[in-house]
């Protein structure tokens, strides 16, 4: 497995597009995608948990060539909070209830979008990560905080 | 939904609060195309345990966040604190 490649988000962006999924890049990846300059090793997506959305969901990956069991496509159905994928093209992480962050539609009201990619407020990824209390997260804060400082101030986002 | 507004005028003295190392390096990611800012962000490594199954799934975060802590190594960082 190599790195995450530009490619294969717009491939995820595309194929989301085309089965009317709602859903937003959080995490690091997200940051990445607002221009935050760190690493990272995989896409976290923030879906919207109901039936419909879950089942283009589900056609979308299996159009992007992940290969899912019945009980994996029942679980993504589900929405279940947390769903790790590493048997695909590539490592993708599916966030159905991210820590921080109450409803999707808050955040799908705040969102931003960069080059198509839609992508969770700088707040949201912030507050999704202080809620975790993971020690890598709480490593990671303090520089996005002056990343948003920065965001806000010079790229204009509010 | 946000809205960039490249025009909009700052001060130097407005982002006085960032340090300057980190405010060169948000500099220079803002002016590389975004395909370049994946090349530079993305990198594959092998994270032991976590990479080990093709699927994982959790009822909910807790439940997600308690695996990490019994099942990951400490160095990995996914504990809480």
């Amino acid at each position: 497995m190599g790195a995450f490649e530009y490619r294969q988000a717009q491939e995820i962006r595309d194929a989301l597009r085309r089965h009317g999924v709602r859903y937003l890049f959080i995490g690091k990846s997200g940051a990445v995608l607002l221009g935050f300059p760190d690493t990272t090793q995989d896409a976290d997506l923030f879906v919207e948990r109901n039936p419909e959305n879950c089942r283009a969901l589900v056609s979308a990956l299996r159009e992007l060539s992940f290969p899912l069991t019945d009980e994996e496509v029942g679980e993504i159905e589900r929405g279940k909070d947390f769903v790790q994928l590493r048997s695909g093209p590539f490592d993708l992480d599916l966030v159905f209830a991210p820590d921080g962050i109450e409803r999707f539609e808050d955040a799908w009201r705040r969102h931003v979008e960069v080059e198509g990619f839609p992508v969770c407020h700088l707040d949201d990824i912030i507050a999704s990560k202080a809620a975790t209390h993971r020690q890598k997260d709480l490593e990671s804060l303090p520089r996005l905080r002056s990343f948003r400082e920065y965001w806000v101030k010079r790229q204009g986002f509010q | 939904m946000g809205a960039a507004n490249p025009d909009k005028p700052e001060s130097a003295e407005s982002l006085a609060g960032i340090p300057p190392e980190w405010l060169e390096e948000f500099e220079a990611a803002a002016r590389r195309p975004l395909k370049l800012r994946f090349q530079y962000s993305f990198i594959h490594t092998y994270k032991p345990v976590l990479d080990d199954a093709p699927y994982r799934s959790f009822d909910t975060m807790e439940d997600y966040r308690r695996w990490c802590e019994e099942n990951l190594p400490d160095w990995l960082g996914y504990g809480r604190v």
